[in-house]
């Protein structure tokens, strides 16, 4: 299944260090099909020139074809509002700005977890710091968020900042859970969607969370785009953040207004190769059974981890069903840059470090972990060349 | 360029393998050649920074001549200290000073690090040099 859906991404034709690519870095960015790369490519040779301002035949379709991606991610997520960012970390930083400045005084509470990537940790802590907001992690046990903790943060929050599936362990959090309590409780949620789009189909109305940050190139998309999914209260409660061109509807000496719709969050020339990229991905990935392929790597990803096991590794993941196909391990003494350098020379890209959540390495009492991330076009032959590629680093370092 | 002969044996060393595994492997048994500096003296002074694993070296000049002593957690950054420590070790500080870091890409071996690891070999290949000057 995998392999045949490979044909449609050019970069798996090529040879790394004489070997065939086997790409498992795909929590860090996946890998982009013909159709995104044509899409980017005829935006620049035939449709290039800005949009929303000209009249001219160009500009005509350069905003028909960037305002594509944005029908599509409303159509696909359901969503009244999707702002358009630079990616996950922009979209966050665009809540923490855009809402949190406004709706946030000294001594409210947001929490957070202790799961959380840099990108939802570090705008919080800069508007703390500006704000005098408190800030309440709720802690990591044995992998999985301390939900009775979480009630116990939650009371008195305003708002509620999680991921919705763990970058470093695939573990995808109880989020309907948490946006019930949160909820009740009177707090917005703003759910870090960065890993769980790109594996699972997301009603973002049907699901009811405030605010949903994403980024397309975790979703064969372009790098460098992203997305604010925003429901219409959390809408009205926003203003403007960045000041300029297209996010404005009169400017005078005295003073501007501003527009009503998304691109009042949107100053400056937007994104527009990458919004015809991501308008392709969203189709492209339309046309995949998402469901019946995450099941699939699933199947994979609990095979290589239970083999990991066995080989005397420590696997971090727990891969049960709705998380993501990530799988985390150690070594006892081979240090994971070592081990990801000797996978590379055998054509296998696997992810090493921190994974920009030191918090959480920090609860699991490590510096870093090997992580093999698989996704749609990944098969058993990957797992099996993956698996072996293990078996000649631990003889070498035997 | 020419370079001293410790450093051209290990240019040419490096020039003779085709296969980036067997480099790599290569590497590593250069981290046997450092003496090593234990862990009861890392601290934060001779920290490498800059390097994503943990690296420390500490430049000692007797009478004029150089010696090192480094340790890494991570075995490639170990080989990269223990190919400084060819290098440098036993050497005059002018000799020490001639040297420039480009041995190591001329090896073929900074190719086949990432930019972190490479910014790391630069780093400890400078923080060497400074130490040097130092002791002058």
């Amino acid at each position: 299944m995998g392999d045949s859906m490979k044909h449609d991404f050019p970069i798996f034709s090529r040879l790394i260090n004489g070997r065939p690519l086997v790409y498992l870095d795909n929590a860090a960015t996946t890998q982009k099909p013909s159709c995104v790369i044509d899409a980017m490519s005829h935006y620049y040779s035939s449709s290039n020139a800005n949009v929303h301002r000209a009249v001219h035949t160009l500009a005509g379709e350069a905003t028909e074809g960037y305002e594509r991606c944005r029908t599509l991610l409303k159509q696909m997520f359901n969503s009244n509002y999707a702002v358009i960012t630079s990616g996950t970390t922009e979209a966050i930083n665009l809540v923490s700005h855009a809402w949190g400045s406004h709706n946030l005084k000294a001594g409210d509470v947001v929490v957070l977890t202790e799961m959380e990537h840099h990108s939802d940790i570090v705008p919080w802590q800069m508007l703390a710091e500006k704000t005098a907001i408190e800030l309440r992690y709720v802690p990591v046990e044995n992998g999985e968020l301390d939900m009775d903790a979480f009630e116990v943060a939650l009371v008195g929050a305003k708002l509620v900042c999680m991921v919705h599936t763990s970058n470093v362990l695939g573990i995808r959090n109880p989020v309907e859970e948490v946006i019930s309590k949160s909820h009740s409780a009177g707090a917005r949620v703003l759910l870090d969607a960065a890993q769980a789009v790109p594996h699972e189909s997301i009603n973002f109305h049907e699901l009811g969370a405030d605010f949903m940050a994403f980024s397309a190139h975790k979703m064969c998309g372009p790098t460098g785009i992203g997305a604010l999914l925003v429901s219409d209260e959390a809408f009205s409660e926003m203003e403007p953040f960045m000041g300029g061109g297209d996010m404005i509807e009169t400017v005078t000496l005295e003073g501007s207004t501003y527009q009503t719709n998304e691109h009042r969050f949107e100053a400056g020339t937007p994104r527009i190769a990458e919004g015809f990229g991501w308008a392709a991905a969203l189709e492209w990935l339309s046309s995949v059974d998402l469901e019946s392929h995450h099941e699939r790597l699933l199947k994979i990803a609990n095979r290589v981890a239970d083999q990991l096991r066995e080989k005397g590794m420590t696997v971090y993941s727990s891969l049960r069903p709705g998380d993501a196909a990530v799988v985390s391990f150690t070594h006892p003494t081979i240090h994971p840059e070592d081990f990801a350098r000797l996978l590379d020379a055998q054509g296998i890209a696997v992810r090493t470090g921190h994974h920009c959540a030191q918090p959480l390495m920090q609860k699991l009492g490590i510096s870093g972990t090997i992580r093999a991330s698989f996704y749609l076009y990944n098969d058993d032959q990957d797992a099996d060349i993956f698996l072996s590629g293990i078996d000649r680093v631990l003889e070498a370092m035997a | 360029m020419s370079w001293p002969k410790a450093v051209q044996d290990i240019i040419d060393e490096f020039q003779d393998i085709e296969d980036q595994f067997e480099r790599l492997e290569v590497l590593m048994d250069f981290s046997e050649e450092v003496d090593e500096l234990p862990v009861s003296e890392w601290n934060e002074n001779n920290l490498v920074k800059g390097c994503q694993s943990i690296a420390h070296v500490v430049v000692v000049v007797n009478d004029g001549i150089v010696h090192m002593k480094s340790a890494a957690d991570a075995k490639m950054v170990q080989g990269l200290q223990g190919i400084l420590s060819i290098a440098v070790n036993g050497s005059t500080i002018q000799q020490v000073l001639d040297l420039t870091p480009d041995f190591a890409e001329e090896a073929g071996i900074l190719n086949s690090l990432t930019p972190s690891r490479s910014n790391g070999f630069r780093t400890m290949f400078d923080m060497i040099q400074r130490e040097v000057r130092e002791a002058i």
